[in-house]
């Protein structure tokens, strides 16, 4: 890689930092890129507020809907078959 | 422990299992396989409970595992680093000298302004553009928090192809976000 990445480039270390951390030159590169570039300092903000979102969504405690009615029976049905063998 | 247990399972902790598994694998159908899997799988392992755990979390560390095998089976039939949409979809974010095609918009504080519901039905609809396999991976990584290194080998795919799948989710997950009401004049 250059020593200065593209957007294009930065999005995909901004990425991979998400899951890993950067070999040193990589994270260099991606700091470089997002002290002069308002676009990708913002995608790398969004991607940390997206994890938040989605897991503070996950935690909440819920009003998603349930089971199914049908599937619920269907499950119990199952459930007693292999009880009964 | 005895027989009754498995129906109160299913009385108590179905709705629970359900929500988990429908965040992870965005689809109805899917999420009541996976909770039937996994009370059939408890069935048969109850003798291995040891009690120590709340059945709820016993459960839902079983159902885990149930997600994991249905995403596996779904990456089965789908080539991953190459898929023609995701390719295409990326190259038309950026031009070709490699800067945005167009400038990101600011977010307001979706927190504050979304209310939970308004959220998951976004984030379904966002889900829903995506290719099943890309949304379910990013929703590991996302939602259930899993390690991208234990993700790619239970479903047996490439650490490279992996962060290419979790660049192309989050890249257009961000933007369908941006589309779908997240972005506010004047904020961060």
């Amino acid at each position: 890689m250059k020593w200065m990445p593209t957007c294009r480039e930065t999005t995909e270390l901004a990425s991979r930092a998400m899951d890993e951390r950067l070999p040193f030159a990589d994270r260099l590169a991606m700091r470089f890129h997002l002290a002069i570039c308002d676009n990708c300092a913002r995608f790398n903000r969004q991607l940390q507020e997206m994890r938040r979102l989605f897991r503070a969504e996950a935690e909440a405690d819920d009003d998603a809907p349930g089971l199914d009615p049908d599937a619920r029976q269907r499950i119990a049905s199952e459930l007693q078959k292999k009880l009964g063998s | 422990m005895n027989t009754l247990d498995a129906h109160s399972w299913l009385a108590d902790h179905g709705d629970y299992l359900f929500r988990v598994a429908r965040r992870q694998l965005h689809s109805d159908e899917l999420a009541e396989d996976a909770v039937q899997e996994t009370l059939l799988a408890a069935l048969s392992a109850q003798t291995r409970y040891s009690g120590d755990a709340s059945p709820r979390s016993w459960l839902t560390g079983i159902l885990k595992h149930k997600i994991v095998d249905l995403i596996r089976r779904n990456v089965r039939e789908v080539e991953i680093p190459r898929d023609e949409d995701g390719e295409e979809a990326v190259d038309s974010l950026f031009r070709q000298d490699g800067h945005w095609v167009e400038p990101l918009r600011p977010w307001g504080n979706p927190q504050a302004e979304a209310e939970l519901s308004q959220l998951r039905r976004v984030l379904d609809e966002c889900a829903d553009r995506l290719k099943p396999v890309m949304a379910q991976v990013f929703s590991l990584r996302e939602v259930a928090g899993m390690e991208t290194a234990e993700i790619c080998k239970e479903l047996n795919i490439t650490p490279t192809n992996c962060w290419v799948l979790l660049h192309r989710a989050r890249l257009f997950m961000r933007q369908c976000l941006e589309l779908n009401g997240f972005s506010k004049a004047g904020a961060a």
